[in-house]
């Protein structure tokens, strides 16, 4: 890694204050610093926030800290039983140890990867670089202007779903975000905020008594690996009748996907009819790009096994 | 930028001097020296750094030093002064500790599990331990000492189980030597070295698959401060191969660069920051030249030419690099007469070893210009010799040792480029230097498995007689040679049993092409043919309505027999394997009833032990044994063998054990060590039971013989008589314990106690040219049956059960043999199912780490169920044969059997991925 200077914050406002041009902020550490190792991110100064306390709190809503370790999401009682598929989301990020070191907003600030991006300098030089990272061309889909480096977080999708709220501190002061928000169709720059600005809390609205949802994860091994397609869905059922439906695709596109036009089901019962229907929304409106392992094409399609699939055990 | 960092390691408050952007990882190895903990990767891909931090694993290649705020467990600070933790005694008991690079970590995290769930789950286990890559056990003997430590109270005891009927030690399941050591941080690999004065060097690699070299200014670099030494490739111009015929590869770059990885100069620093920005200083010209990756368009007239001129200066004419030709019988005649044949297309893709110890190797030069080199290297004999010959000195001059290595497979067994690039700058630099590959010089470093485009057709009369076998193979072999001589025989001569057949030809072609150098991964050569002969077989069967088992069973070779090629197979017990995967599967009521979805698949091979000839011709024994006895009662055994992780050294101690009756535990071995043991060849093709074993028995028996005489002169009984037994020798109801028989016998004969003992290679093979080539003095069998489920819809195989049934001769440790059998079946499974070592059109590798290249998780990894068939071999020691490679053969076809089971379709081409599934499934092509 670079040279780097480390400071460590013991609560946000003095992370804010030790924020320079230049630095960066590590909380778990696992996304960022692979990222320093391949000269993808050369800070001059690391401002260390994973000291600050995060945790889960119920109110009104559930507040979770954003520096609370996935493995304490996906273990939390509050979270499994009332979220239960920012839990399971949890729970499929990475490995063991990466879930332990690696935060809820870590996962949320999650850079876009790509197979060209995520290599090291020797390998990059080879290629001749990419546009994310000191070239001038996407080697995805073969031109200048567009990065497609996927959003590969695991629990972005779920949070999207469950209509999530960002809290962040910055250079300007506090704001709050929709998670909807954050994210742009751009693998450079992917993330509406500012330089410097700190994301501080996820605030998740409490869902209906009749809550239904899931997180399904695509990947070759079932450990470790980042999703080839996530697919978050947060329903509310009413009996057989769909009272409410969102779904969100995930590592497809530098955006995490919400599936539109699925406000025309509400009112239908879960049916095979219906859930077809769904299923190919999903997979009209999923188009994974060649960022990440495994073929479009079949991604695609692995898109409307999972949406129908995880709707006929939301009826179960 | 360096502070004072304060951390709290195993119970210790440290206050180190440490840059503010290390990681906890440098801290602890090059600032505590706590070396316990491992790098693997360095980029939180494989687990092998974990520690605990407040009992909870986390990886210290991603933890800054800085920035650790809790107590910090390393693998060092798990035992108590009352002995190991209750984990690492069970690792250590259980033959879970293979390699043992991952284990630090592995223990580590099951710690952590069992502190918080003293009793779990089958599952838990699995999902505890699934941020730990190990490359070596397939897990299952893992899960087991988990399952054991969890099970025990506070230790568990060291016991060896029942040896086999008449004999003291053979056949009892027992530890390896060195298990403990790894399992507690104890052991010493390459990487652990450090020496006082000890620079760092790194490695510049080109970035291009294939250009002239025109310039290569090294001046900014060896201008910079901390800066030794630098080297390029007129440093070190001789050419060299572990093949002595064929030496076309020099340790750095020379003319032109071949691959994208290739070495063109090195550097060495006090440290490896400078030496990364000494490297990045280093400027050189490029013209880059025409590049060929497809060995189809290599094999081409025409085609750009990988190497110019052959090594010794002639101008090539293409990129064939070896061909062989040879033909058994009519097979045309007896393809036109079969009642059944197949015709088909087979391409195996390429793989590599991956073990989790990276190379790494440190040289010095002491003040009479003799070089000692560590290395992680399987062969340091022909390292030695190879040395030597490039860096210029005589062989009395070099020394090579080999630390306890961390995986090898096959990629360690021949010398690279950092063992020469260390020599000569610690020679340049008048001090010690070390280099370690990054993960990602470990996949340039490469000489995995070569990718095959093969072309198999069968024939069976109507019984399902085999009658005739054409192999046409051509080689994607990389830019250099290797074993490439060996390999393009091994592709047709090691096809021929256990199933025989009646005629044979086979056309074997290997070819340079722009991309880092294939070589032998575990099994050598022949994993690939296996693969299309075992699927054309069960098509064969298919035609003609028999059951896979049965035309498996009647085309069984007997022991005794001749194959087709000429190789005489002195014992296979392929029936016995066949029985017992049979009646463990549930086959006969399974087979072709399971449903759309699920299926069973059988497989068969044979492998040999060990090649009759040695790499370089000569008339010296290939293997030496010497064993030394003390008045302790202890013996050291002295052999070059190469433990690699699969326990050569504790199989040497049970033999000598076994002749001497001195316990185990209570003999040293010291091997791959060229200046203190005597020469064994190495670790591959799997020669280390088999020869070394014949050498140890050898110097065993006549050191038994020294201690049995003085003890018949001490008794005054005749000495044939006195018998040798576990830990005493015996006349009658009397009896001396070993180790006073040793004393006596140092004061009978009035020197100290030392024996030897060699493997001579006897002169056997087929008569015709290259029909030494696969000859082996012993061979083993194996059966593999596999149940898989497919899921129609996503393509996705899941493998769950594997019955491996091996027939190793005698299991001189069942545990140790079990581990071989778990791990080669592992090691299959993961070429079949997700492996790929591939380059896309520039020549780039797809994606050299741990994170893009996926070697399975505890949890996916199917369930192994290893039978160890024993066929006493006559020729091998106790009647041993090998066990380390044969047992990866038939997964991979026994998968795709399995699958055309489950679903109907016949894949052709690994890996297995959903979506080629998905394709075949849906009557696409197969892709």
């Amino acid at each position: 890694m670079n040279d780097f200077a480390y400071a460590r914050a013991r609560t946000w406002d003095e992370a804010l204050s030790l924020y320079e041009p230049g630095a960066v902020y590590v909380a778990g550490g696992t996304d960022l610093l692979p990222n320093v190792k391949h000269r993808l991110v050369k800070p001059a100064r690391v401002v260390a926030i994973g000291g600050i306390p995060g945790g889960i709190d119920l109110a009104t809503e559930l507040v979770i800290g954003a520096t609370t370790p996935l493995q304490q999401v996906a273990d939390s009682p509050v979270v499994r039983a009332l979220v239960p598929p920012l839990a399971q989301a949890a729970q499929l990020v990475a490995g063991p140890q990466i879930r332990a070191m690696g935060t809820l907003g870590g996962n949320v600030l999650l850079d876009t990867r790509c197979l060209y991006y995520n290599q090291t300098e020797g390998w990059r030089t080879a290629l001749g670089y990419c546009l994310k990272a000191e070239g001038t061309w996407c080697h995805v889909v073969g031109g200048p202007k567009t990065c497609v480096a996927a959003q590969s977080s695991d629990t972005v999708p779920v949070l999207l779903a469950l209509g999530a709220r960002l809290r962040l501190l910055g250079p300007s002061g506090r704001r709050e975000l929709p998670i909807r928000d954050l994210y742009r169709f751009n693998g450079m720059d992917h993330l509406a905020i500012e330089k410097g600005e700190l994301l501080t809390e996820i605030v998740v609205p409490r869902p209906p008594v009749a809550f239904r949802g899931s997180y399904q994860k695509l990947r070759t091994r079932d450990s470790i690996d980042f999703p080839q397609l996530g697919l978050a869905i947060a329903a509310e059922l009413h009996g057989d009748t769909i009272g409410a439906l969102e779904m969100v695709v995930g590592a497809a596109n530098p955006q995490p996907k919400p599936v539109r036009g699925l406000e025309a089901l509400v009112g239908q019962p879960l049916s095979p009819a219906s859930i077809e229907a769904i299923a190919d929304l999903v997979y009209k409106q999923t188009r994974p790009q060649g960022s990440v392992h495994g073929s479009e094409a079949w991604r695609r399609q692995m898109a409307r096994v999972m949406a129908r699939r995880g709707l006929e055990a939301l009826g179960r | 930028m360096s502070s004072t960092c304060r951390l709290r390691v195993n119970g210790d408050e440290l206050a180190l001097a440490v840059p503010e952007h290390w990681t906890l990882l440098e801290a602890l190895r090059y600032a505590a020296g706590l070396t316990g903990t491992k790098q693997g990767c360095d980029k939180g891909d494989c687990g092998a750094c974990t520690v605990l931090v407040d009992g909870q694993p986390v990886l210290s290649c991603l933890t800054l030093a800085h920035d650790v705020r809790g107590e910090v467990t390393t693998i060092e600070g798990l035992a108590t002064p009352e002995g190991p933790d209750p984990v690492q005694r069970a690792f250590d008991v259980s033959g879970a500790l293979q390699c043992g690079f991952c284990q630090p970590g592995m223990i580590l995290s099951a710690r952590a599990l069992l502190s918080r769930q003293p009793n779990p789950s089958g599952a838990e286990i699995r999902e505890a331990l699934s941020g730990n890559l190990c490359r070596c056990t397939g897990y299952t003997k893992i899960f087991e000492a988990v399952r054991l430590a969890a099970n025990t109270s506070r230790q568990v005891p060291v016991r060896y189980g029942q040896p086999a009927q008449g004999f003291n030690v053979i056949g009892a399941r027992g530890r390896k030597a060195d298990a403990i050591k790894k399992a507690t941080g104890e052991a010493i690999y390459a990487d652990d070295i450090a020496l006082p004065r000890m620079l760092h060097g790194k490695i510049l690699r080109s970035p291009h698959a294939h250009a002239r070299i025109l310039r290569v200014d090294t001046a900014a670099a060896l201008a910079m401060p901390g800066v030794h030494a630098v080297i390029t490739g007129v440093d070190l111009p001789t050419p060299y191969c572990i093949i002595p015929w064929t030496p076309d590869e020099t340790a750095l770059a020379v003319g032109k660069v071949r691959y994208v990885g290739e070495g063109v100069a090195a550097v060495a620093a006090v440290d490896e920051d400078t030496a990364n920005r000494a490297i990045a200083a280093i400027r050189v010209d490029y013209e880059p030249l025409p590049r060929v990756l497809d060995p189809r368009a290599a094999a081409e007239p025409g085609a750009p030419l990988v190497h110019d001129t052959d090594w010794k200066g002639r101008p090539r004419a293409d990129n064939i690099c070896k061909e062989v030709d040879l033909a058994f019988g009519d097979v045309e005649g007896e393809l036109s007469r079969a009642a059944a044949t197949v015709d088909a297309e087979f391409f195996y893709e390429g793989s590599t070893h991956a073990p989790i110890e990276p190379h790494c190797a440190v040289a010095t030069w002491n003040a009479d210009g003799a070089l000692t080199v560590w290395s992680s290297t399987q062969v340091s004999h022909y390292l030695h010799r190879e040395l030597a010959k490039v860096i210029g000195v005589h062989t009395e001059q070099v020394r090579v040792i080999q630390p306890v290595l961390g995986g090898a497979f096959g990629g360690k067994s021949e010398p690279f480029d950092l063992e020469f690039c260390v020599a000569a700058l610690s020679r340049k630099a008048g001090r010690p230097v070390k280099i370690l590959y990054t993960r990602e010089e470990v996949f340039y470093a490469h000489r995995g498995r070569h990718p095959m485009h093969m072309h198999m057709r069968m024939g069976a009369d109507a019984s399902g007689k085999l009658t005739a076998v054409d192999n046409d193979v051509l080689i994607d072999g990389g830019a250099y040679h290797s074993f490439g001589l060996v390999t393009t025989y091994y592709a047709g001569q090691l096809l021929t049993g256990p199933v025989d057949f009646g005629t044979y030809h086979f056309r074997s072609r290997r070819v340079y092409t722009n991309k880092p150098c294939c070589g032998p991964k575990r099994g050598h050569g022949s994993v690939q043919p296996r693969f299309a002969f075992e699927i054309a077989l069960d098509e064969i069967a298919a035609k003609l309505g028999l059951d896979p088992i049965e035309i498996r069973r009647r085309n069984a070779m007997v022991s005794g027999q001749r194959t087709v090629n000429g190789q005489l197979v002195p014992s296979t017990g392929l029936h016995a394997c066949l029985d017992a995967v049979e009646t463990a599967s549930g086959w006969r009521q399974r087979h072709g009833k399971l449903g759309r979805g699920r299926g069973l698949g059988v497989a068969t091979s044979m492998y040999i032990s060990g090649t009759a000839y040695p790499i370089y011709p000569n008339e010296m024994p290939q293997s030496g044994v010497i064993l030394r006895a003390d008045r302790s009662g202890k013996i050291t055994v002295f052999c070059g063998a190469n433990d690699i992780g699969q326990g050569s050294d504790g199989m040497l101690a049970y033999i000598v054990a076994e002749e001497t009756g001195v316990p185990p535990d209570a003999i040293t071995v010291v091997s791959g060590d060229t200046e203190l043991t005597p020469v064994d060849l190495g670790s591959y093709s799997s020669r280390v039971t088999f020869m070394c074993g014949i050498a140890a028995q050898e110097a065993g028996r006549a050191m038994a013989g020294k201690m049995r005489a003085a003890v018949a002169t001490a008794w005054s009984v005749p000495v044939d008589e006195v018998r040798v037994g576990y830990g005493s020798l015996f006349h009658g109801e009397r009896s001396m314990p070993a180790r006073e028989a040793l004393v006596l016998a140092e004061a009978a004969l009035g020197t100290p106690l030392s024996t030897a003992g060699g493997y001579r290679t006897r002169k056997i093979g087929g008569d015709y040219r290259g029909g030494t080539i696969g000859a082996s003095p012993a061979y083993s069998t194996t059966a593999h049956a596999c149940e898989v489920a497919v899921d129609d819809e996503t393509g996705i195989v899941r493998v769950e059960k594997v019955w491996a049934a091996h027939d190793c001769g005698r299991a001189l440790n069942p545990q140790l043999v079990e581990g071989q059998i778990e791990g080669s079946v592992y090691m299959g499974y993961a070429e079949a199912i997700m492996e790929a070592h591939t380059f896309d059109e520039r020549g780039l590798h797809s994606g050299p780490n741990l994170l893009d290249y996926r070697i399975p998780t505890s949890k996916e990894c199917p369930d192994f169920f290893a039978q160890v068939v024993e066929t006493i071999d006559p020729g091998g020691p106790y009647g041993a044969k090998e066990a380390g490679e044969g047992p990866l053969h038939p997964v991979i076809p026994a998968i795709a059997n399995a699958i055309y089971d489950a679903v109907g379709v016949r894949l052709r081409r690994i890996p297995f991925t959903p979506d080629r599934v998905l394709q075949a499934i849906r009557g696409g092509v197969p892709c």
